[in-house]
């Protein structure tokens, strides 16, 4: 157990140095990113839609910010497996590292985000409350989801190489539907019960709450989304291990 | 290796009971076909021999290896391992090698995807530095290395790794005249030393010298095993006789 996880952190450690190494900017490059991801919505918005109130850019980018840990996870993780297809020809190791590896890589990544994106505050009027102590709470829930979700797409990726373009469009589809742009609160209740059936969705509302208005998060939902995201991970556990030794034949 | 401990059944480590393995091959949709490099293979490993696998190309000899490597299942059959907590290894070099970062670093995802702890690597890094003579290098990304530095890289994490039974598949003799030596004979050594080996080799000078035992597999199945000797002489008289029907 203990050499898995040596194995996850070394393999992680190993995959964010050589990013960093890959450009002259190396590590600048975790902050330029987002930056400029942000930077062309917020343009969007702030010049094209004429939405510059404070307000709404940080409820955009609250939703952004959070969302972009969620897909660029999904994204690599869910293709983990067949990217690694030499190694895990050659080697043997536990499926489930790969994908692991990718969501400790983007977690990092998210943190620093976090942490620049909460000093920016700073230069808001919406100053901290208590209600920022939730915080790791809503993040571990949403890495709990999230590892729950990349690796069940990782584990079901090499049966159907295909499901790679349908993914894609969901994730495009949810990046819509999840709140990002909008408050789900203001639609017709019929709709909304709908939307909230996306934990995405959910969990970006609970972040805008606590870091926007100090409101701490409904627990019930949160544990909900838990208990989901660990049946998902469950399901994913149980099928790397079923076709353990199976993926190297499947995936060359 | 004597015969009398061959027959011991204490000194067994590993066993393959009529291992038979298919590879699917994706047609259209929904349709497939199997095809079968291994039918029916037998044999036992014994802690300590050095085991031949001998065979035309393409009869699964490097499928065989990554079974007994744990890498994957076979489909029919049973293989068996009979210590527990035992480390087989299929040498691959440069298992894991990220093209930007140092030799140094490599070595210690490599030697880790190998298998080992990361303290047993950290432990034996400077060996590993001092026997891949990479010098200056060491510490350089591996993208900056040429093919045969990177193989000295690879050789010498996967030596250092020591693991129980070593799985071989033609990897001996890479880098330039000088190392190839080397390797060579530093393979040798723990060959003939107590170690496990089971090796995939097409060069028979090289079985003759270090092979306690062979194997030979032609059509998915195992065609004979036993003394180097007799099994290459079946071996060769087979090739034989298909070279003389194609005259």
């Amino acid at each position: 157990m203990r050499y898995f996880f040596d194995l996850v952190f070394q393999n992680a450690i190993s995959g964010l140095r050589a990013e960093a190494s890959r450009g002259y900017l190396g590590v600048l490059w975790w902050v330029i990113e987002p930056v400029m991801y942000m930077g062309i919505f917020y343009i969007v918005f702030a010049h094209i839609f004429h939405r510059s109130d404070e307000k709404f850019i940080m409820f955009l980018l609250t939703g952004l910010i959070v969302w972009k840990w969620f897909q660029a996870t999904i994204n690599t993780g869910s293709n983990s497996l067949i990217a690694n297809a030499g190694l895990m020809n050659q080697v043997y190791l536990p499926k489930i590292v790969f994908p692991l590896t990718i969501i400790a890589i983007n977690t990092f990544k998210f943190l620093i985000v976090l942490i620049l994106f909460l000093t920016f505050f700073q230069f808001t009027s919406i100053s901290p409350s208590m209600a920022w102590a939730f915080l790791p709470v809503l993040i571990l829930t949403q890495l709990l989801l999230i590892a729950a979700v990349a690796s069940l797409f990782a584990a079901i990726m090499p049966f159907f190489p295909d499901l790679r373009v349908i993914l894609d469009n969901i994730l495009m589809m949810l990046f819509f539907l999840s709140g990002i742009f909008f408050d789900i609160t203001k639609f017709p209740m019929s709709i909304q019960g709908y939307l909230w059936l996306n934990p995405m969705a959910t969990l970006i509302t609970m972040y805008r709450e606590i870091l926007l208005n100090g409101i701490p998060p409904d627990w019930l939902q949160l544990f909900l989304i838990m208990l989901f995201s660990f049946s998902i991970l469950l399901l994913a556990v149980w099928l790397f291990n079923h076709f353990d030794r199976i993926y190297p034949k499947i995936i060359r | 290796m004597s015969q009398n401990l061959i027959d011991n059944n204490d000194t067994k480590i590993l066993s393959l009971d009529h291992v038979g393995l298919y590879y699917s091959r994706r047609l259209r949709f929904m349709k497939s076909t199997r095809y079968w490099p291994l039918r029916d293979v037998s044999f036992d490993l014994h802690a300590g021999e050095t085991l031949g696998v001998i065979g035309k190309n393409g009869v699964g000899k490097s499928t065989l290896l990554r079974i007994i490597a744990g890498i994957i299942a076979p489909n029919t059959g049973k293989m068996m391992v009979h210590r527990p907590g035992l480390r087989i290894s299929l040498i691959s070099l440069g298992a894991g090698f990220v093209p930007y970062l140092s030799g140094r670093e490599n070595a210690i995802l490599s030697g880790m995807l190998l298998g080992a702890s990361k303290k047993e690597i950290l432990s034996r890094l400077d060996d590993i530095s001092a026997f891949s003579e990479l010098d200056g290098f060491f510490d350089q990304p591996v993208n900056t290395y040429s093919t045969g530095m990177r193989a000295r890289l690879g050789f010498s994490v996967a030596y250092y790794i020591d693991p129980d039974v070593i799985l071989l598949d033609e990897v001996l003799g890479v880098g330039d005249e000088v190392f190839r030596n080397k390797s060579t004979a530093a393979m040798k050594e723990q060959i003939k030393s107590e170690k496990t080996v089971v090796l995939v080799s097409h060069s028979l000078p090289l079985i003759r010298e270090i092979c306690d035992r062979l194997v030979w597999i032609e059509d998915g199945k195992t065609q004979a095993q036993g003394k180097v000797p007799e099994v290459l002489e079946a071996y060769l008289m087979s090739i034989a006789s298909v070279t003389k029907k194609r005259d």
